[in-house]
């Protein structure tokens, strides 16, 4: 992920084809379906790139672009979310709404978003690949793909940074 | 911690979860005697290794998917403070729209509910809040006029005149208008937008989607004092810029730089551009645009014939990829076109078009793009029949012939089809192949001129037609196809970089 100014400016037309379509596929829905995660991507990947997939840099590309445009969505929203319902001090979220029969904890979502930033600062391949993973929708097959690794070295990587991430959110640090 | 400490960890971690518990405790134990520090960090991480608890494993938007995309839904005859909901009129990136009733004065309204971030984010509030206030004090029969931004349960709903009639869109999608309705339409649009310009107001937003027809003719604009700052991005949210919509926004808006009227010249340039010739005049789709950000290329407008004279020059300098080569705002875009339909002359300072317009001529040079075609087509046939004279050397040089004019033919069918389905590519696919082309041509022109020497005197009607097909293809090569290609200015960069 880049910082220059066309990235930039991609972030949020990336994110308002996803929204667009995420509220069709919404408004279809039938009780007990969830989103489909990847087909998301895939279709937002095809409407946007239709015409010259290849003059655009390229499938990684765009995946690393939509997934970034979730991380700072969902982190605004679950921000103002939470300063919503708690009069403004400290917003925290939790991850829960939408879930059907609990088969995930809930987390916070904000803090998440801070743990990723420090995994960053030790790991950038593993924060990486868990912004292409979580934010991103993407597969293992998918990120092997988008970061030109192995799906193994994403699996050991996966498995490496899910753990950190867990035990920086129950927030036991080891001193 | 350094590189290499967390490679250590990340090697040791991997090491024992491949392990049974009794061979993990054992190894841990063993390493612990030499760095209890390093077993202690991966001990930590054990604990929070649990591979079954479906952790992370559903991606965030999945799990959270009213978080990510929903909009808070009101539903038909709820109440909404004093609004009466009657239905949702359309839905876009700053919210639901629904047609209401103000209970109070029973008066139909459209009421916009905003995305929660500006109810709970003073910056964008108090931003949001001042533009909307600017924009309620526009009062111009071209724009829908705002009525308040209330806060109701928790929410802001900006409340504005509910314009009744399709919008440019839908008329659009009947195809472009024409004559004097496309004038008094740019003219109603123009004078809109100079009203607000000189109130200080940029739309930042402009596009058919936002215009309507009213039933009685006229066209509304909608959504003034909607900055649409994207939500996603902060940097964009800071300096106030906002976001549009890829296809109607210049370079400058594109790139996340400041906009101005300037900005608004360009949208109007396209959206007029589109009324007049139902074609978007860069071929545009939002991938496409974004392609000439990304590349930092020009963007071309497409060459076709514009229904008004005198039109073109106007909307083409609307369109300029320099923003200090456009307009300065739409008040002067307004007077000419308002002396475009009092004289029905050229406005001043503005060069004349050439004499014949690049949609037409675009035609001819299809138009001989095909004949020279099929000329260079029937060259094979003509000298099938030299191997009557010379068996050996007509037998080459019928081969060679076919060879050449295969590689001619194909390439002018290519660039036929380019100018048809991909026109703002056709100069640069010409610039490449045209060399071997030419070339190809040239080769062919000498080598009938010589069979035909070798036929003359024996059978003189072989010779002429040999003499004709050489001659027609180098005056085409060097007169006609040039002036053509000149003509149609597909090689010539019009109208902006």
């Amino acid at each position: 992920m880049t910082n220059d100014r066309p990235v930039d400016a991609l972030l949020p037309v990336v994110y308002e084809e996803l929204r667009r379509l995420a509220a069709s596929y919404l408004r279809r829905e039938r009780p007990g379906q969830t989103l489909q995660p990847t087909a998301l991507v895939h279709e937002a990947y095809l409407r946007l790139m239709k015409d010259r997939p290849e003059r655009w840099q390229n499938r990684a590309h765009f995946c690393a672009i939509a997934a970034h445009s979730m991380r700072q969505i969902l982190i605004e929203r679950a921000r103002a979310r939470g300063a919503q319902k708690r009069g403004g001090a400290q917003p925290r979220v939790t991850l829960d709404e939408g879930l059907v029969g609990g088969e995930s904890p809930s987390f916070d979502l904000v803090a998440l978003d801070e743990a990723l930033g420090r995994l960053e600062q030790l790991d950038a391949e593993q924060a990486r690949l868990v912004e292409l993973r979580f934010f991103g929708g993407l597969t293992i097959e998918e990120t092997a793909e988008a970061m030109n690794i192995s799906p193994a070295t994403v699996k050991r990587h996966w498995t490496m940074a899910r753990a950190w991430l867990a035990r920086e959110l129950a927030g036991d640090r080891p001193v | 911690m350094t590189p290499e400490r967390w490679r250590q960890i990340n090697d040791l971690f991997h090491q024992v979860t491949e392990l049974n518990d009794a061979a993990r405790e054992e190894l841990l134990t063993r390493t612990a005697l030499t760095d209890a520090e390093l077993v202690a960090e991966v001990r930590s991480l054990l604990a929070a290794h649990r591979p079954e608890d479906g952790f992370l494993e559903q991606p965030a938007w999945a799990v959270a998917p009213t978080l990510a995309f929903d909009e808070p839904l009101a539903r038909a005859g709820a109440m909404v403070g004093p609004y009466k909901i009657v239905r949702e009129i359309g839905r876009g990136g700053m919210g639901v729209v629904y047609e209401a009733e103000d209970t109070r004065l029973r008066r139909s309204v459209a009421l916009k509910a905003l995305p929660s971030e500006y109810a709970t984010d003073p910056v964008r509030r108090e931003r949001l809040t001042r533009e909307a206030r600017a924009a309620a004090a526009l009062t111009h029969p071209s724009i829908a006029t705002i009525f308040a931004l209330d806060e109701l349960e928790g929410a802001l709903y900006l409340v504005s005149e509910l314009v009744r009639g399709e919008t440019l869109r839908e008329e659009l999608g009947r195809g472009p208008i024409a004559g004097e309705r496309l004038l008094s339409t740019l003219i109603d649009l123009a004078g809109g937008l100079a009203a607000a310009h000189d109130a200080g107001i940029v739309h930042r937003d402009f596009k058919p989607d936002n215009i309507v027809r009213c039933p009685d003719g006229r066209v509304k604009i909608l959504d003034f004092g909607l900055a649409r700052a994207p939500a996603s991005d902060p940097r964009l949210t800071q300096d106030g810029t906002a976001l549009g919509t890829p296809g109607y926004m210049p370079p400058e808006q594109l790139a996340g730089q400041d906009v101005d009227a300037r900005t608004d010249v360009f949208a109007f340039g396209v959206v007029a551009w589109e009324l007049a010739t139902g074609t978007h005049p860069f071929g545009a789709s939002a991938a496409q645009m974004l392609e000439h950000l990304l590349e930092g290329r020009a963007v071309t407008a497409i060459a076709v014939t514009l229904p008004i004279a005198g039109l073109e020059p106007i909307l083409r300098r609307c369109l300029r990829r320099d923003a200090s080569e456009r307009y300065a705002s739409a008040g002067p875009v307004l007077q000419d076109l308002q002396a475009l339909r009092l004289t029905g002359a050229q406005p001043a300072a503005i060069p004349a078009p050439v004499a014949t317009s690049p949609g037409t001529a675009l035609g001819w040079w299809q138009v001989h793009q095909v004949v020279l075609g099929v000329v260079i087509a029937s060259m094979p046939v003509a000298t099938w029949f030299v191997r009557r004279w010379d068996p050996r050397m007509g037998s080459w040089l019928f081969l060679v012939v076919l060879a050449l004019a295969t590689i001619s033919v194909a390439t002018r069918l290519n660039l036929f089809f380019t100018s048809r389905v991909n026109l703002p590519h056709l100069r640069d696919q010409r610039r490449r192949v045209y060399p071997v082309m030419a070339g190809a041509e040239a080769i062919l022109g000498v080598l009938l001129l010589a069979s035909a020497a070798m036929v003359a005197g024996d059978t003189d009607a072989l010779a002429s037609v040999l003499v004709t097909l050489a001659v027609a293809t180098m005056a085409s090569l060097g007169v006609i196809e040039p002036a053509t290609t000149a003509a149609a200015r597909i090689d010539s960069e019009v109208p902006h970089r």
